[in-house]
């Protein structure tokens, strides 16, 4: 019984859970957009060293080569660099802003969508324009009802202070799973500003504007009529041949949205056939289970199953009977699990903020599965109980 | 004894046994090559409207003899006919309706189903004779009310004396009113007074409702009550003794034959 419970309800759960990441992994999906893809460095396999030069960046003018060339087929560019933490100084608090810098393509593909004002422009890179989007939080925070936007928002990177205008806001149009993961990661993707990436660099190189313009990666958007893996693998192709030939130990790698989430859904997927190989467990312990209590009953009842018999019951009433009684425990069981699973699954759901809805699907599958459970282990004890002979039966004590 | 069924009365027309048994054999096997042989070539007829009983020693046969008239066991060797049906030609599986029937069982130790109430009890063989739902409700009311235990429709067997378990029994005995009721010491887990109570519904049923009735008893003074006395003693019959209240009116009706003609082998002598 207790092996039906756990089976039904780890079946339960997992398909509760399933539901609630597939749709996560979808929505993800479509908020990235299937033809993301991002180039970045890579260490060559036989290379002698197992870290990067600052002569083995990509520099916004190999960016710029690339999208001359892939004009057509590269619908936006996105260069980001991430300078750290500062913090900011609301009402006597010191609250800590992730400063990520970003350029004007940034905005496709990621997870944020501006809801005032504008987003990093060309010019902003150009002339390293200390301007910053804040998240919608943060300005209610900050400046109430006020209009956020021509506000001066002040905070402090590397005992340094600075000064921004606030030019936009934006808010996270993140899946409720990808921004609870995030938030259990201990990061909030609400306390990041974004700056232009070349105001950005210029900060954590202390005013160098020659460091300015190399990035470890940078993404691309494809065309979407275009395959994004043979699109990613022409791009590598690109600065591979031109860029990296000669270097001895570095080249670049393409990573796409695809890959990333097919590598999600396979961690699902694993966790799922662990939990499914549990349920299957618990499930044939549960089956044993009751085959054992079952048999237990028909030894116990002999006495019944002769005078049934001598009553004009056939064989098949009582096998009927005691696959009955079996199919009725498991259903028991397989009750209590259901209930148990779908708590549970609404339990991690709440957790991570999405209450997925009941699947009747699983329910009606759990049910049959443990009548079905209920009649295959039921199955041999009532067929020992039909074949009693009647006498012997009733002669036992 | 062996006149009984097999001569007939000269030019009479003859009313065939209910139980009709020839030369029945029971051997058990207790791992071979050891047989046991119970019964050496019983031969019994019985007729439609008789009471009779059986006595004898303990051990010496008459429960094997009742389960094999009662169809729950089949003869190692012999023929047995029951109404007029061929026991032996009857697959097993047909049994069981045979059972359902034709007979009813009472047993010692009432054996009534000890989680389900009175009422299920008596419908249990209607259930498995396919009555319908409503038509049982009915007819389980009514067979209790004719044992007097109306009134106890919804007790559980464990609320119940012996008694009154025993008259539940018959009522359940009488489900799908059977032509034959087979009691085997039914009186011998009670006290004389409820035994009697007991006794006198089986002679109501014979009277009344003219049930043929196979009793096993190790009490001589109920079973003088009876139409005819068959003693076992190591399986076989050794005695038969009619009831000298019946009248040779009363064994013609039943029979079709010369009581006098029965007598003769009859008693054995
Ligand atoms: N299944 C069996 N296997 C072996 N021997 C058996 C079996 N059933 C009955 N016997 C034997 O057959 C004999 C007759 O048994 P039976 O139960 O018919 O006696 P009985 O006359 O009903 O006795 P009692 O008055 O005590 O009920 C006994 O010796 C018993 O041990
Ligand atoms: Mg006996």
């Amino acid at each position: 019984m207790l092996g039906i419970i756990i089976g039904i309800s780890s079946v339960i759960t997992i398909t509760t859970l399933g539901g609630i990441m597939e749709k996560s992994v979808t929505d993800t999906y479509d908020a990235l957009g299937t033809t993301l893809v991002q180039i970045g460095l890579h260490t060559k396999p036989d290379a002698d060293r197992d870290y990067f030069e600052f002569s083995d960046f990509i520099s916004s003018e190999m960016i710029e080569e690339f999208e001359k060339k892939f004009e057509g087929r590269v619908t936006s560019v996105s260069m980001s660099d991430s300078v750290g933490s500062g913090t900011v100084r609301v009402n006597r608090e010191n609250l800590s802003v992730d400063i990520a810098g970003v350029s004007p393509g940034s905005i496709n593909g990621s997870m944020t969508e501006l809801v005032k004002g504008r987003y990093v422009t060309e010019k902003d890179m150009k002339a390293y324009r200390q301007v910053c989007i804040i998240s919608e939080k943060q300005a209610a925070k900050l400046y109430g009802d006020e209009n956020p936007i021509g506000k001066i928002f002040t905070f402090t990177y590397n005992n340094l202070s600075y000064d921004f205008t606030v030019v936009g806001v934006y808010k996270s149009s993140m899946s409720k799973l990808m921004s609870a993961m995030v938030d259990m990661t201990g990061q909030d993707w609400d306390t990041t500003i974004y700056i232009p990436v070349t105001t950005a660099q210029l900060m954590m190189y202390y005013g160098d504007m020659t460091s300015v313009g190399y990035f470890y990666y940078f993404t691309f958007m494809g065309n979407a009529d275009e395959s994004v893996s043979e699109l990613a693998a022409d791009a590598v192709e690109f600065f591979n041949t031109r860029y990296y030939r000669d270097n001895d130990a570095v080249e670049v790698m393409s990573y796409t949205a695809e890959q990333e989430l097919s590598m999600f859904s396979n961690m699902i997927g694993i966790v799922s056939m662990v939990i499914t190989i549990i349920a299957g467990i618990s499930l044939l312990v549960g089956g044993i289970g009751v085959m054992n209590i079952m048999l237990v009953s028909v030894t116990e009842r002999t006495r019944e199953i002769g005078v049934r018999k001598a009553l004009g019951a056939t064989n098949g009433s009582i096998r009927m009977q005691f696959i009955t009684e079996s199919m009725i425990i498991c259903l028991i069981g397989g009750i209590i699990g259901i209930l148990l699973g779908l708590l549970l699954g609404n339990i991690v759901g709440m957790v991570i903020g999405i209450t997925a809805p009941a699947s009747v699907g699983a329910i009606v599958i759990a049910v049959t599965f443990s009548m079905a459970i209920g009649v295959f282990f039921g199955y041999y004890p009532a067929n020992k109980a039909a074949k009693y002979d009647p006498i012997e039966a009733l002669r036992y004590e | 004894m062996d006149e009984i069924k097999n001569k007939p009365a000269a030019g009479q027309p003859i009313r065939r046994p209910v139980i009709d048994m020839r030369g029945i054999f029971k051997a058990f096997y207790i791992g071979t090559p050891n047989q046991l042989e119970i019964l050496h070539g019983i031969s019994l007829a019985v007729f439609e409207g008789e009471f009779i009983s059986v006595v004898g020693a303990s051990g010496s046969g008459k429960s094997t003899l009742m389960n094999i008239i009662g169809v729950l066991d089949r003869p190692s060797a012999g023929e047995y006919y029951l109404d007029g049906v061929d026991i032996s030609k009857i697959a097993d599986k047909e049994l069981s309706g045979i059972r359902n029937k034709k007979i009813g069982f009472v047993f010692q130790n009432f054996n009534l189903i000890s989680r389900t109430n009175a009422l299920k009890n008596v419908e249990l063989p209607m259930l498995y004779g396919g009555m319908p739902k409503k038509q049982r409700d009915e007819r389980a009311k009514q067979l209790l009310k004719m044992v007097e235990m109306e009134d106890r429709t919804n007790h559980l067997p464990n609320e119940l004396s012996g008694g009154q378990k025993q008259r539940i029994a018959i009522a359940r005995a009488m489900a799908n009113d059977p032509s034959i009721i087979l009691a085997d010491e039914p009186t011998g887990a009670l006290d004389s007074y409820t035994g009697r109570l007991v006794m006198d519904i089986f002679h109501k049923l014979n009277k009344e409702q003219g049930k043929t009735i196979v009793l096993i008893t190790h009490n001589n003074e109920l079973a003088e009550e009876t139409d005819r006395i068959l003693t076992m003693k190591d399986g076989n019959i050794i005695s038969q003794k009619i009831n000298p209240k019946r009248t040779m009116d009363d064994i013609y009706r039943m029979t079709g034959r010369d009581p006098a003609d029965m007598k003769k082998g009859g008693e054995g002598k």
